[in-house]
């Protein structure tokens, strides 16, 4: 028999299919960006009109959130994480061949979305699951996988573009992607004793629809939502703010990359600081998030490469601290049992933040001339997050080992938090 | 990214420092050029400074820079072009001027106000031509060209002698179209568009040429509608559209800009690829892939017959164990759990 509060050794095998799979669900998504930077107008369409297929992927990742998490409560992760990778492949492998700018919308765009959606959350879900007391940890240090992919593909990708010119690239992303299967395959499923065996007939619609009535979840959701609208913005714009303060091309990538490393380093520690069984993780993830909200203010004074890299390497260790912390702390909120649900629900919400943040900032640009105005927004944006995080009831309370919360304060409303510890979620 | 020169560099000049009469090479003096434009003539003509982005001719030294005058064709507009000297890099020094159409221009040379040094002569040649007609006022030697034709094009170069001998060149040529240095990669049976770009300078007309063996070929879009599209919609940009890709169509293509003092070409290369080069890989990664589930879902299977393996034998061990206590003769009401 498992015990809880024992890791299993395959534990760490799951977290290295998590890592692998963040890698190539990021990484995926930024080497996207660039083959799409290659089309060379090869369909004839505008730049404005190409950028709207990776705004497509992140939709589809972000909005199918709660998709992957039903369905992977109802049949376990493993094999929704390896459908949700078949069609990660399918939807490059599909674009490598289009034909005209429609056909990227639904190949890369929608369905390499779609099986990125069946892929993130799942595995975030089983992650959580073999590590009952150490979620942040764990989580942490699956998240960094998409720091170091993403660095990796960094220069990767250019080369590949080089070799084999966009469509070459697609198809091999394609074969790339189907490592997702790969991931998928190590997250064996895990029997957690407290939970009764599966009811028939569950209906995990009963436990999203639940959520969507539960206050403090709808208020971590919209926290995020705005912490999405800022966080974004540096990845983004990044590139174009440090070309605007003088750097030149190499010199902003330098800086892209150094943020990159912060970012991944951010996720691990803040993973390990949360690991000891008395954080909170709620207040940790406030610190962070205010950290990276000041960060972010503070990001407009960067005028030389070297202000720019020191400030943006503040920014993406605190910005990558708060990875782990989220997709946690959400536990405090709602309870371990549906802490794949809300996990799913929070990305769908989150979507709004994310595809309307850079859009939103980069507007700011053309208005005002420059990217101060925008960083400072976004800056705004992650503190008014932050204080929503502060109204959690959970905040204030001392959270036991395995996740929820000792109640200091005797009442109600936090009985109704505890109570999915029976949850709906059969082996996972 | 836009390099942005302002004319401001004289202020540097105050702090030159020389000793009058030191003989011996002045140490590194931040020397400035200054170019000051003036217009002249009809005063409806614009004259708007463009900063150009593209890079400086062959073998030309740090301290060029290039200016441009992006101008209304019909009124030749009056440019004037200062280099201060002594100039940054030692004794010589040259600059690229790219006009994009006819003008009135003025070079000059002029020397320091705290340099003092004896001149003895000053000439200026149009390559092994010297030219006679030299404007001079107090330290400053100047000529004025009307540059009208191609031949007008060239480099002019202002020699000053005295202690020491100073050498400014100016490059005076039409603007330069860049290529890409990297191939265009496309496959067999897609289409591949080439783009050739001049922002800075607006060309009268664009020409592409296909290379066939060593000889240049125009491109004739209207004979060939259905192999080759010309976009001609904006008067900076060209785009060369390739339909229906073959083998044949790999090599090198020139986008020429003609504008009014002469042509400029830039190259680019187009490599056409099959679709097995990247086949390969892509079979390799899947294999890949096919490997390490299979070896995910093996030793599942074998780790979880050891366990089962295991349980057994504990099981077993367990039914032996009783067996004997049984044959023991030994009472165990409350030994007849099992441990687990």
């Amino acid at each position: 028999m498992v015990g809880v509060s024992s890791t299993p050794r395959w534990g760490w095998a799951v977290v290295g299919g998590a890592f692998l799979q963040a890698g190539l669900v990021f990484g995926g998504l930024r080497a996207l960006g660039l083959c799409l930077g290659a089309l060379g107008g090869s369909f004839g369409a505008q730049a404005g009109a190409v950028a709207w297929v990776g705004s497509a992927a992140i939709a589809s990742l972000q909005l199918g959130g709660p998709l992957g998490s039903a369905l992977s409560t109802r049949y376990g992760a493993r094999p929704i994480v390896m459908a949700g990778g078949f069609l990660a492949g399918m939807g490059f492998l599909l674009g490598a061949f289009a034909t005209r700018l429609s056909h990227l919308y639904l190949s890369v765009g929608l369905l390499a979305g779609l099986g990125w959606a069946l892929v993130f959350t799942p595995s975030l879900g089983a992650v959580s699951r073999y590590f009952p007391t150490r979620r942040a940890m764990a989580t942490g240090l699956a998240m960094a996988g998409a720091s170091v992919v993403g660095l990796a593909l960094g220069p990767l990708i250019p080369l590949l573009l080089d070799t084999y010119g966009w469509r070459g690239s697609l198809l091999l992303l394609a074969a790339l992607s189907f490592n997702l299967m790969v991931a998928g395959a190590l997250l064996r499923p895990l029997d957690v004793p407290n939970e009764s065996p599966r009811p028939l007939p569950p209906h995990s619609q009963a436990g999203l629809c639940e959520l969507l009535r539960h206050g403090p979840f709808l208020r971590y959701a919209l926290a995020f939502v705005l912490v999405d609208a800022g966080y974004y913005v540096p990845h983004v714009h990044g590139p174009a703010r440090a070309q605007e303060v003088g750097c030149d091309e190499h010199h902003a990538g330098l800086v892209m990359a150094v943020t990159a490393v912060a970012d991944g380093i951010g996720r691990v520690v803040a993973g390990l600081l949360a690991a000891r069984p008395t954080a909170s993780l709620l207040r940790h993830l406030f610190a962070w998030s205010v950290l990276t909200g000041l960060a972010l203010l503070l990001l407009p004074l960067g005028t030389t490469f070297g202000g720019l890299t020191a400030l943006a390497l503040a920014y993406g260790f605190c910005a990558g601290a708060i990875v782990p912390l989220q997709f946690t702390g959400v536990a405090e909120v709602v309870g371990a049992g549906r802490l794949l649900h809300a996990i799913g629900l929070m990305q769908m919400f989150e979507s709004i933040g994310s595809l309307l943040g850079a859009p939103f900032a980069g507007w700011l640009r053309d208005l005002t001339g420059d990217f101060k105005v925008s960083f400072l927004a976004a800056g705004a944006f992650l503190l008014a997050g932050s204080l929503l995080i502060l109204t959690l009831p959970s905040f204030f309370r001392t959270p036991r080992s395995d996740g929820s919360a000792v109640e200091g304060v005797p009442d109600s409303v936090s009985k109704g938090l505890e109570l999915p510890s029976v949850p709906l979620s059969p082996s996972n | 990214m836009t390099t942005t020169w302002d004319a401001n560099h004289t202020q540097e000049n105050a702090l030159t420092q020389l000793q009058p009469g030191l003989k011996s090479s002045p140490e590194p003096i931040t020397t400035s050029e200054t170019v000051s434009q003036t217009t002249w003539g009809s005063i409806s003509d614009h004259l708007t400074l463009g900063h150009d982005v593209s890079t400086p001719g062959p073998d030309l030294t740090t301290s060029d820079f290039n200016e441009d005058i992006n101008l209304n064709k019909s009124q030749p507009l009056y440019v004037e072009y200062e280099v201060l000297l002594p100039g940054k890099t030692g004794n010589s020094t040259e600059k690229n001027i790219f006009l994009g159409s006819a003008v009135k221009i003025e070079l000059s040379c002029r020397l320091a106000d705290n340099y003092s040094m004896k001149i003895l002569r000053v000439t200026w040649k149009k390559g092994n031509e010297t030219i006679k007609h030299i404007n001079k006022t107090e330290n400053s030697w100047s000529i004025q060209l009307t540059i009208s034709e191609n031949w007008n094009l060239g480099s002019y170069t202002c020699t000053m002698k005295g202690e020491e001998e100073f050498r400014v060149v100016f490059h005076l040529q039409v603007p330069q179209i860049e290529g890409r240095e990297k191939p265009v990669i496309s496959y067999e049976g897609d289409s591949a568009i080439l783009i050739c770009k001049s922002h800075s300078y607006t060309p009268i007309a664009w020409t592409w040429y296909m290379t066939n063996g060593s000889e240049q070929i125009a491109i004739n879009d209207s004979l060939m509608l259905d192999k080759y599209v010309i976009d001609k919609a904006d008067p900076n940009v060209t785009h060369l559209k390739i339909l229906k890709l073959t083998k044949e169509d790999d090599g090198a293509y020139w986008c020429e800009a003609a504008f009014e003092l002469g042509r400029s070409k830039g190259k680019l290369k187009l490599s056409i690829l099959s679709l097995m080069v990247p086949l390969k890989p892509f079979l390799a990664i899947v294999a890949e892939v096919v490997i390490l589930i299979t070896i995910a879902f093996v030793f599942e299977l074998y780790s979880k017959k050891k366990e089962k393996h295991a349980e057994d034998e504990k099981e077993l061990d367990q039914i032996e164990q009783l067996k004997s206590e049984d044959s023991n003769g030994v009472e165990n009401t409350s030994a007849r759990h099992r441990k687990v």
